[in-house]
């Protein structure tokens, strides 16, 4: 009994391990060409970092903030690797999200009836604007292999513009001065409520949570994670076990768009209570999540903490910027890099896949 | 070479090896997979480097650090795998890395005319201006042997160069290999078929688990002797009873398979697989075989013809669907279809089980009746592992190759295609594989077995098919068989033994 315990402790402390390994060499590697940086700005980086972490992660104002701006990105982040880790590479979560969130918008200051009700409503139509929104390159991938990286990437900017003509002329808010580009603002009672009286800090960030919590379960719990998984590792392998290859590709991407959409909701009916145009492209949360989906390899758990740690080097690099002139550039670069030494890790893996080819060559030396 | 030791993390592949060749001498270096002969080799070949020991070449010391070293001091390698440029004619293949020039251009003339001086040298014949995608699998070794003899090489070593040929062709190697050395080319091969050691080698050196066991002339020792000591014990001829097969399972009739071209991959193939029945599948590798196992399985959609599957026609159906009628399949290549490197092993266990009530109810996976029945299958099949979350990766091609064993066995189907169950596995594992196939014939299931390994079809078949260019061209009772009439078949030749 006590055995199994240990071997389950052991196994637990190996994966976790496996998880965090890369995110942490690569962000230290980030944070030492970000100190080059500062150097070459002339400031002493060990200062900088110092009031960065402190403006973004240590006082409650600005963890608030850190933790408001990491929701879309936790969601994106989750969106993207639901995706990704069943092989299917969809760089579309910004355009699922912007469909889904325009939706949900109209669908929430339009359709008559009850707030509450209408509300939830927003929220359902919302995801499956998302989720069809997605199912299109599935379906040409499927019909025509069509490559989905370019479907995907293309769709972003259909998706944008579509959102930029309904905000600019149908929808446009015609209340106030005219000059911005907005939809009226939606029900209060849709609003969801602020978890923090000083700041913005509301439930969508329990939302956030929520979805990570669902991620780890259909992850590790349900025989579609598994098959899933199996088609992201080797999809001969899912193939010749015999699942069906097709109706994990459809779930998959129809589940990946309803969360991106998710994203954008929670920023419109937790924060800025309506759809802005840009709102969810200009601030890059598809693009920061989908960084944070590679820098944790896809992990949710490790998803979760380095979205808010992204966005956090975000909401310190502008509080560097306004206390110390430090361009706000800044955080990009660590971010970037950070990125950029995880991907390292592919490297080192097709080293070692040669490494481990040229033994089975020679016909299992550890046998 | 003297005291060669070679050290992966804490595995001696090599354990303080000597060799030595001399010139005109045939020297066989035999061992079961992973017993470090191609380590060795390799060490030789410049393509690694010893973590200690010296190599000495006519009495000088040398220092390998690339194969283009050992090709400088006149050591030349034929590759188990080839290293050949497909779409390029032969005589380019052999010049390439030299080639004769006019100017700066490539002299494609000069290199046909340096290629047939070659074959008249060395009286290896060969149309210079073939495609070498179109030689058929002897000749195509016979291009690599004229390339390292026009790199000028005195050694040549032969890595496992009979494992893709057929019994004639192996003849036809066996004697060049012995011209060569009769014109003063010292030749080593490595091998682990004794009976093609005693036909061709004049010096025997055994290795064992990366050590050095014993050198012998061949005329001193036998074939018992080197199994001996090869394996550190001896072993036991299989004894397979007869046993009456119990209906029909498997029957295919006239499953074609198209082309791109006019020729069907699949030419109207036919055979049947009783209950209680082993029945092999012979052939040399690229007539059909892949195509054949994917079209049962249900991987590629034949064109036409019926695949009754206890009576019913699983022709064109999903992968899925055929699983559950009942057939379970070792696939040929592994790492391409058998697994998922990432995958820890409970994912590559549990893979077409995961609906099974122990596993999952209502899609929702049972944690813990995936690790109960991984483990079952990884300590009834003693697949040695660092525990569950290991990636299958990381396993030896043995062990993974014994988890996927255990896997499809376990289906209990009525019927078990084994593509290739041993290849690449050593001795313990391949008579482990063969027990378990043994096994589950006795249990009254057919088992198909399709094997490159002739003398792997002949020990455990009841009955033999030779499959050449995707049609079945000859049936075998056990009895009946003869590696000869077998060989003439896969060949494309006719045989008057075949029973139908």
């Amino acid at each position: 009994m006590k055995q199994s315990h240990n071997a389950g402790a052991r196994e637990f402390g190996l994966r976790l391990w496996r998880a965090l390994r890369q995110p942490l060499i690569a962000v230290l590697f980030g944070l030492l060409v970000g100190a080059l940086v500062i150097l070459a700005c002339g400031q002493n980086p060990a200062a900088v970092y110092l009031e960065m972490f402190d403006k973004s992660f240590f006082k409650p104002y600005y963890l608030f903030s850190t933790l408001t701006r990491a929701t879309p990105i936790i969601i994106c982040s989750m969106a993207t690797s639901m995706a990704w880790r069943a092989g299917y590479i969809n760089i579309g979560v910004e355009g699922q999200m912007v469909t889904g969130t325009l939706v949900a918008t109209v669908v929430a200051l339009y359709v008559p009836g009850p707030p509450v009700l209408i509300g939830l409503l927003a929220w359902i139509a919302g995801m499956a604007a998302g989720a069809l929104y997605a199912l299109l390159p599935a379906v040409l991938t499927w019909k025509f292999q069509v490559s989905m990286v370019i479907t995907t990437l293309m769709l972003n900017y259909v998706a944008n513009n579509i959102a930029s003509y309904f905000v600019t002329y149908p929808l446009k808010d015609t209340s106030g001065d005219g000059l911005s580009f907005h939809t009226p603002e939606i029900h209060e009672v849709m609003r969801l409520p602020r978890l923090s009286s000083s700041s913005t800090f509301n439930a969508g960030f329990l939302l956030a949570v929520a979805v990570m919590l669902l991620m780890v379960f259909i992850t590790r719990k349900t025989v579609f994670g598994y098959e899933s998984k199996m088609g992201g590792f080797n999809p001969s392998f899912a193939r010749y076990g015999g699942t069906k290859q097709v109706k994990v590709m459809m779930i998959t991407m129809a589940l990946s768009g309803a969360i991106a959409s998710l994203a954008g909701s929670a920023e419109v009916f937790g924060l800025k209570y309506r759809y802005s145009d840009g709102m969810l492209s200009s601030t890059s949360y598809a693009w920061t999540g989908l960084m944070a989906a590679l820098i944790a390899d896809l992990d949710p758990i490790g998803m979760f903490f380095v979205s808010i740690f992204l966005s956090g080097l975000q909401i310190g690099g502008s509080a560097i910027q306004r206390s110390l002139g430090i361009p706000l550039e800044i955080a990009t670069i660590i971010q970037c890099c950070i990125t950029l030494f995880v991907s390292v890790k592919l490297v080192f893996k097709i080293r070692k896949k040669k490494a481990s080819k040229e033994e089975v060559k020679e016909g299992g030396v550890k046998a | 070479m003297k005291h060669i030791t070679k050290v992966y993390g804490s595995l001696y592949a090599n354990d303080d090896v000597h060799l030595t060749l001399d010139k005109g001498e045939i020297l066989a270096v035999v061992g079961e997979n992973g017993a470090g002969k191609s380590t060795l080799m390799k060490i030789l070949y410049g393509l690694e480097q010893p973590t200690s020991g010296e190599i000495y070449l006519n009495g000088q010391l040398q220092h390998f650090r690339s194969p283009h070293d050992a090709v400088n001091q006149k050591i030349g390698m034929v590759q188990q795998h080839f290293m050949l440029l497909n779409p390029c004619t032969v005589a380019e293949n052999i010049v390439y890395g030299r080639e004769p020039r006019k100017g700066i251009f490539f002299d494609r003339e000069g290199a046909v005319r340096v290629t047939e001086a070659l074959c008249e040298k060395y009286g290896l014949y060969i149309d210079p201006r073939r495609r070498v995608g179109d030689c058929p699998v002897g000749l195509q070794q016979r291009v690599e042997i004229l390339k390292v003899l026009y790199q000028d090489a005195d050694i040549i070593i032969f890595d496992e160069p009979s494992a893709v040929l057929t019994p004639q062709e192996v003849n036809e190697l066996l004697r060049t290999m012995r011209k060569l050395a009769d014109m003063g080319k010292s030749i080593i091969i490595i091998t682990h078929k004794l009976h093609e050691v005693m036909a061709v080698a004049d010096r025997v050196m055994v290795m064992r688990l990366g050590k050095y066991i014993q050198e012998m002339p061949k005329s001193e020792t036998s074939i018992q002797e080197m199994s001996y000591l090869m394996v550190g014990r001896h072993i036991v001829e299989r004894k397979v009873p007869p046993r009456e097969p119990t209906g029909r399972v498997l029957d295919v009739q006239d499953l074609v398979l198209a082309g791109s071209d006019a020729k069907n991959i699949l030419d109207h193939f036919s055979i049947h697989v009783d209950g209680g029945e082993i029945v092999g599948i012979a052939g040399v590798s690229g007539n059909g075989q892949s195509e054949l196992i994917q079209c049962l399985t249900g991987l590629l959609q034949p064109t036409s013809g019926k695949i009754l599957l206890k009576g019913q026609d699983v022709a064109g159906k999903t992968v899925g669907e055929i699983r559950t009628a009942g057939c379970a399949c070792i696939p040929e290549d592994r790492y391409l279809w058998g697994c998922a490197a990432k995958a820890s092993l409970t994912e590559t266990a549990i893979m077409a089980h995961q609906n099974r009530p122990e596993i999952s109810k209502r899609g929702l996976l049972n944690g813990k009746g995936a690790k109960d029945f991984t483990r079952a299958l990884l300590d009834g099949y003693d697949v040695r592992n660092s525990g569950q979350a290991q990636r299958a990766g990381e396993l030896s091609g043995g062990n993974i190759q014994k988890l996927i064993v255990a896997r499809e066995v376990e289906q209990h189907s009525p019927l078990l295609i084994a593509a290739e169950p041993t290849r690449g596995v050593d001795i313990g594992a391949m008579e482990f594989i063969h027990n378990k196939l043994l096994e589950k014939r006795e249990r009254g299931d057919a088992v198909l077995l399709i094997s490159s390994e002739l003398t792997e079809i002949m020990s455990l078949s009841d009955r033999i098919y030779v499959i050449y260019e995707g049609k079945a061209t000859g049936e075998f009772r056990k009895a009946d068989a003869t590696e000869e009439g077998l060989g003439i078949l896969m060949m494309g030749g006719k045989s008057h033994e075949a029973v139908s």
